[in-house]
Order: structure tokens, then C-alpha cells, then sequence
């Protein structure tokens, strides 16, 4: 059932009555004082209809809200029984906010009964927050009152209307990659990626600290250059979104404490969110025309994380299956890069000299696909023992004197990484019924692993989406592109509070 | 008016203005929440000071000495954060706020953590009022201050546990005023980044 928002008119009154009556019983207002309501030019009342049927009122939902007045109050909302929990009443919510904020409102009030749990959640997760108990205020059933109020951010008077997408900033220092994207709604407008990749490569893998020091001399150049490249003011922006966690410490709080003093200068809503979901966020982002489905499998691989995730929805709900109990896939391709002799990244290394190698000659071991891991580890990864299995049978080989067949080592190697990704991922699909998976995360950038995807996934009848390459390894875009979806949702911003949390659970989609 | 953030011990911000003198400052003696509360001491300083972003006339930070992660914090928001209000960043030796109204010789000695601590002497204070930081900032152990600090015996020592933003703003409009140079863009880190290069994989059987 889709649904059409309208403002209410006189002539709408006795279909919100029925639904009024219905709803609230003893509550219900008078049909006289819903009439004046609805025609003052303090409120704003809007009517759903559906939209197969729009003569039938399925919602409504009043505000009262005086212009330049700095308080607004949600009136009323109802949503017919065969319309719930699809969303109509955050859809309502949702506009009224966006009404008392264009109206100028500093703070929206409600109140709602304290039995009334479905309607407190949908509060609570816009925003609200409860502010006083009026104790046996709904009679004469002698229900309690929880008061509940809504700080509504500045700066939104224009552009996050619900004609315009949201214009976010998107700001990722997680890892080596100081990334900042800018996006309107699901449209790609600049993706900046400024990375230290280079002073790792000595070291054969990412020094923090050498990160982090890269992090905040990249900042504000690559902030200039997106706002240029995107043909944007500051002013337009409508939110920014922040990576604020999972990864390295000391490089993600570079990044949480520019997003929040920028968030002040600019006087601009500021969103922390989950890398790894702004990973699955970055296919919103693909320019084909064709919308993510929902729920999806999603396997991100990187450096840093190898996650395998069941989400339902990309703003609310995201679910972590499994992930590596050791060593990230991308670690274990520079480990082994390193012990071939090849430099860093591994990854790139490893592709190139595996070109004419036997991915079957060397059966190297595939981590927790045994069958008594079946139960614990279904969905986890283990990359250390594949590493040093790796790094046995070259030095058996030296010792025997023997020369090393690289491309054999390199194409064994990554055949083993590529299947136990793909077997565990096509098994998820399997097992939960979800016949689409979406890859994300730099090492998808690794030929062999798209490939056996596609022919995997091909087999089993699932869906496969892999995001555009550039916005596959980390970049402020996809955390814009969440920020936007977020923005989108009705989602409250996050505040200035929040720290940069190393270990965010991928169920935190927002901090 | 100048909005100042030090983080190179605990997170100090103020709101100052040459004339006026401090309108506001805050300080957080934590020394590992940085990221965490300078979002919010930003907004109650200015908001405290009576001060909208646009009246500013730049931001000052402190660069350190400091230790790395938290010194970060403060350098990244300031630089975001003018950058945003398309206003200047003035950046100012830490120790220089500690040293701000010395009248005598004095060495001020911060904490760098693993056994060692950074180090500035200062003669006095100038004509201009601004702190004469005759050598520093170093980084030494503890016991041997007495030996890479040039005349250590006529200095009295100052250990200081916080750096204030008010100071360091006040310092910051002096320099401003009497067209002084200001720090350089660099943060003193003073400590190359902990890694050491590998001498290669190591055997696994």
C-alpha cells in the first residue's frame, strides 16, 4: 500500500472524526473543535490517503505551530489499523517536523499515553525525548501523560524539503584514506579521496599514527577541493555525516572532531555513523538507475574488516552474521605479498602475479569451514592460519632449495580467500532466504574474488551487486550517501556528544 | 575576538577578545576525552561569550608540545573549524600559554607520556607582554632536563598539568596586534611515529 500526503480541508473533517473516534474513544475531540483546528492558520493537518483509493483518509496528523513562534505541538495523529507498521506514521511525523521547522519552531512538543508503547518507540526514534509525566491525565481511564520534546536543528528552512533530496557532507578518516564526499539524496557529487597509502608502504602495512598525522594535514585541502568539485556553498549543505566508528582510533577521532567543529562553523545538523554500513551505503550511490533491494546478504572485505551482514533496512536495521575472528582478508594479502617478496598493498601485488599461476595447485586451508565450526563460526572468517600455512610451504621449499612457482603461491593463495568469502557468503543467502548479496570494502577491487562472485552467485540464482570500484575502498561518499539516507529517514541528528569508537558495533548505524 | 582551543594536555577552549579580555573559557582536565567533549565546549564557549561565528576574527590553536592522539583533536577542529567560517587559524606554541605573564625566568615542563616530558625556557616577558621562549620546545627524560635545558639552574620550573585557551588566545591577539610571526602550520609532535621498519617475515616453522 503506498500512501499520498495532503493538507486537510473542511471538507475532510468527518473522515478524520471516523478515524479520531475510532483511535482514541474516550480521548476524541468534539467534531467542533477538530472543524477549527484543521482552518486555523496556526496548525498545519495533513490527510494520507491511499494512494490506489485517494478519496479514502487512511491518517492524519496536526500541528500547531504560530509562525515565529519558537515551540510547536504535535496535536494529533492517527493511522488506520490496516495501515500499520508500514511506515505512515513516521511519513506524518516526519512532514510535521519538517513544518514546524520551516515555520521556525526551536523545539516540537507531544504527548502520548503512557500505554501506548508503539507510539513512544516511533518517538523515541525520531528524536523525542521524554521531558515530564502528567500523572493520570488521560481520564477517565487515569492513563499518565509522558511529555516528550524535539530539538529542531537550525539551517533546514530550505533544501531537506520533501521535494529536494538532502545535500550532505560526507567525512571518512577510519583508516589510511582521508575521504570527503559530497551527495545530494542518492547523486554522487564529489568524492575526494586523499591517501597515505604511500608512507605505509614501507612499514608493509598501515601505521596508525603515521594515519592519523596524514589525516590532519589532508583535511581541510580535500574539504576545499570536494566543495569545488561538487560546485557547492557551505550554506546550501543540509547535514554532515561523520565516520565515527569502527577503525583506528586516533585517525577516526581526527575526523569526529572536524565534523563537529565544522558542524558549529557552519551551523549545520551533524550525523555520526557506522563505515562499515556506509559501505553498503555506497551502492545507493550507483548511477544505473537501479535502487538496492531489500533485505540483501552484504560481504565487506578490506584491510581492516572482513563482515558478513544481513540487512533489512540501511537506516534501522542491520545485522552482523560473522566476521574474521583474527586477521582481515586485505591483512592477509599483504602478509602474504610480504613473504613473496612483493610490496604493499598486498592485494594488487598478489593479482598481478597470479596471472597464469594453477589456482589448484596448491591446496592451501580454508579457515572454520570444517564442519565443527558449522555451529560456533558459520558465518566468521580466520585468515591467520591460511597465512601461515602460506608462509610454510614457501619456507619448506626454500629450505629443499627449491625456487618458489609464485604464480602458483599467489593464485592458490587467493583462491583460497576468494572461495571461503564466497562459500560462507552464498550460505547466508542460502540459509536465511536472501537471495542478494552485495560486495563492498577495497579488496573487492581483487578480480579474482569478483569473478568467482559473479559465477557463485550465477549458480545459486542470487542477486549479486557490487558497488561502483571508486567507491568501494573507504571514501567520505558512502559515509554522505548513509548521512543522506539518515537525513532522509526523519533520523534526529546525532549531537556533539558522541566519541569516535573503535569497535561500533555494526548494529549502531547511528551513534 | 578569537576563539582558542589547546588539547595538548586536557581540552581547554575560551572565547577571547583583545579588548575585553576572556568572555569565556572552558576546560576538561580528562586527558583522554578529547574527541569526545570538544564539540560541545566549542558551542558553550561561544554560547557563553555571547559570540556568533561571524564576529570572529580567527581561531587560535595551540600546536603542542603535546602528546599525538589528543593534540590532534584540538588542530584538526580548529583548522575545520575556520575553515568553515572562512576565518584564519592562528596557530601559538603550547607552552607559550603557560609561560603568558612569567615575570621571572621560568621552564615549563608537560607531561609526554612514556617516561619523558616536553620543555620550554623563557627569559621573561617583552615590551608587548608576550613571553620570551629563549629555547624549547624539547622532549628529554625527566632527570635530564638539567642537561638539554642551556642554563637549567636559572630557571624556576613550572610542571603544568593544563594549558589554558584563554592565555593562549590572549597570546595569540598579541601576536595579532603587534604583527608578530605566529607558530608554524607543523604540530610539534617532537616523536617520530612509533614503528620500527621490519626486517623482513619472520619463519614459521
Amino acid at each position: 500500500m503506498a500512501f499520498e500526503l495532503r493538507n486537510a480541508t473542511p471538507a475532510d473533517v468527518d473522515a478524520i472524526m471516523q478515524l479520531e473516534s475510532s483511535t482514541f474513544g474516550t480521548d476524541a475531540w468534539s467534531p467542533a473543535v477538530m472543524a477549527a483546528d484543521v482552518a486555523s492558520t496556526n496548525t498545519y493537518y495533513l490527510v494520507a490517503a491511499d494512494s490506489a483509493d485517494p478519496g479514502r483518509v487512511v491518517g492524519y496528523a496536526g500541528l500547531l505551530a504560530p509562525r515565529g513562534g519558537m515551540d510547536a505541538d504535535i496535536q494529533t495523529i492517527a493511522v488506520a489499523p490496516v495501515t500499520r507498521r508500514r511506515g505512515l506514521g513516521r511519513m506524518l511525523m516526519v512532514a510535521l517536523i519538517a513544518e514546524a521547522r520551516s515555520r521556525g519552531a526551536r523545539s516540537v512538543f507531544l504527548e502520548v499515553r503512557a500505554d501506548n508503547p508503539g507510539a513512544r518507540e516511533l518517538y523515541d526514534s525520531l528524536g523525542f525525548e521524554q521531558i515530564a509525566v502528567r500523572p493520570k491525565y488521560y481520564q477517565p481511564d487515569g492513563v499518565d501523560a509522558h511529555i516528550m520534546k524535539l530539538a529542531v536543528a537550525r539551517g533546514q528552512t530550505h533544501g531537506a524539503s520533501a521535494t529536494q533530496e538532502p545535500l550532505v557532507l560526507g567525512i571518512e578518516t577510519s583508516c589510511d584514506e582521508t575521504g570527503i564526499g559530497i551527495v545530494r539524496g542518492t547523486t554522487l557529487l564529489a568524492n575526494v579521496i586523499s591517501s597515505s597509502m604511500e608512507e605505509h608502504a614501507r612499514y608493509g602495512g598501515v601505521v596508525p599514527e603515521v594515519a592519523a598525522r596524514a589525516h590532519l594535514e589532508a583535511l581541510t585541502p580535500a574539504l576545499s577541493a570536494a566543495l569545488a568539485e561538487a560546485g557547492i556553498t557551505l550554506d546550501e549543505l543540509d547535514a554532515i555525516a561523520v565516520t565515527s566508528g569502527p577503525g583506528l582510533s586516533g585517525a577516526l577521532m581526527v575526523g569526529v572532531a572536524a565534523a563537529k567543529a565544522l558542524s558549529i562553523s557552519i551551523d549545520k545538523p551533524l550525523y555520526a555513523v557506522n563505515h562499515l554500513v556506509g559501505h553498503v551505503g555506497a551502492d545507493v550511490l550507483r548511477d544505473d538507475g537501479t535502487e538496492i533491494e531489500l533485505p540483501t546478504i552484504a560481504l565487506l572485505v578490506s584491510g581492516g574488516h572482513t563482515s558478513l551482514l544481513l540487512v533489512r533496512d540501511l537506516v534501522s536495521d542491520v545485522e552482523l552474521l560473522g566476521e574474521t575472528i583474527d586477521d582481515a582478508a586485505g591483512e592477509a594479502f599483504d602478509k602474504v605479498a610480504r613473504l613473496l617478496g612483493l610490496p604493499y598493498p598486498g592485494g594488487p601485488h598478489i593479482d598481478r602475479v597470479a596471472i597464469g599461476g594453477d589456482p589448484a595447485s596448491i591446496r592451501f586451508p580454508r579457515g572454520l569451514t570444517h564442519p565443527k565450526d558449522a555451529e560456533k563460526h558459520r558465518y566468521d572468517f580466520s585468515f591467520s592460519g591460511l597465512k601461515t600455512a602460506v608462509a610454510r610451504w614457501v619456507e619448506q621449499h626454500r629450505d629443499a632449495g627449491e625456487e618458489i612457482p609464485i604464480a602458483d603461491v599467489a593464485a592458490s593463495f587467493r583462491e583460497a580467500v576468494a572461495d571461503v568469502l564466497l562459500t560462507k557468503a552464498i550460505a547466508a543467502c542460502r540459509d536465511l532466504e536472501v537471495p542478494r548479496l552485495l560486495l563492498g570494502g577495497g579488496v573487492v577491487a581483487n578480480a579474482r574474488i569478483r569473478e568467482l562472485a559473479a559465477e557463485r552467485t550465477s549458480a545459486a540464482g542470487i542477486e549479486l551487486r557490487v558497488p561502483p570500484l571508486a567507491l568501494c575502498t573507504d571514501n567520505g561518499a558512502m559515509i554522505a550517501a548513509l548521512g543522506a539516507q539518515l537525513v532522509r529517514a526523519g533520523n534526529a541528528p546525532s549531537g556533539l556528544d558522541f566519541g569516535a569508537d573503535s569497535t561500533l558495533p555494526v548494529t549502531t548505524i547511528q551513534a | 575576538m578569537l576563539l582558542a582551543i589547546d588539547t595538548s594536555a586536557g581540552t581547554s577552549v575560551a572565547v577571547v577578545d583583545r579588548d575585553a579580555g576572556v568572555l569565556a573559557e572552558i576546560n576538561e582536565a580528562d586527558t583522554r576525552r578529547h574527541a569526545e567533549v570538544i564539540g560541545t565546549m566549542i558551542s558553550t564557549a561561544l554560547r557563553e561569550a555571547g559570540v556568533a561565528v561571524a564576529d570572529l576574527s580567527g581561531v587560535a590553536v595551540g600546536m603542542g608540545p603535546g602528546p599525538f592522539t589528543g593534540l590532534r583533536v584540538g588542530i584538526a577542529a580548529a583548522r575545520a573549524f575556520a575553515w568553515g567560517a572562512g576565518k584564519p587559524v592562528v596557530p601559538v606554541v603550547s607552552h607559550d600559554a603557560v609561560a603568558f605573564g612569567a615575570t621571572e625566568p621560568l621552564l615549563v615542563v608537560t607531561d609526554a607520556r612514556r617516561r619523558e616530558v616536553y620543555w620550554s625556557a623563557y627569559s621573561g616577558t617583552d615590551e608587548q607582554g608576550l613571553p620570551v621562549r629563549v629555547s624549547g620546545p624539547g622532549l628529554a627524560p625527566p632527570d635530564a632536563l638539567g642537561e638539554v635545558v642551556p642554563g637549567y639552574d636559572g630557571y624556576r620550573r613550572f610542571d603544568a598539568a593544563e594549558v589554558s585557551a584563554a592565555s593562549l588566545g590572549l597570546v595569540a591577539e598579541l601576536l595579532y596586534l603587534h604583527r608578530r610571526p605566529f607558530a608554524g602550520s607543523e604540530a610539534l609532535y617532537l616523536r617520530s611515529p612509533d614503528v620500527t621498519l621490519s626486517s623482513g617475515p619472520k619463519r614459521v616453522s
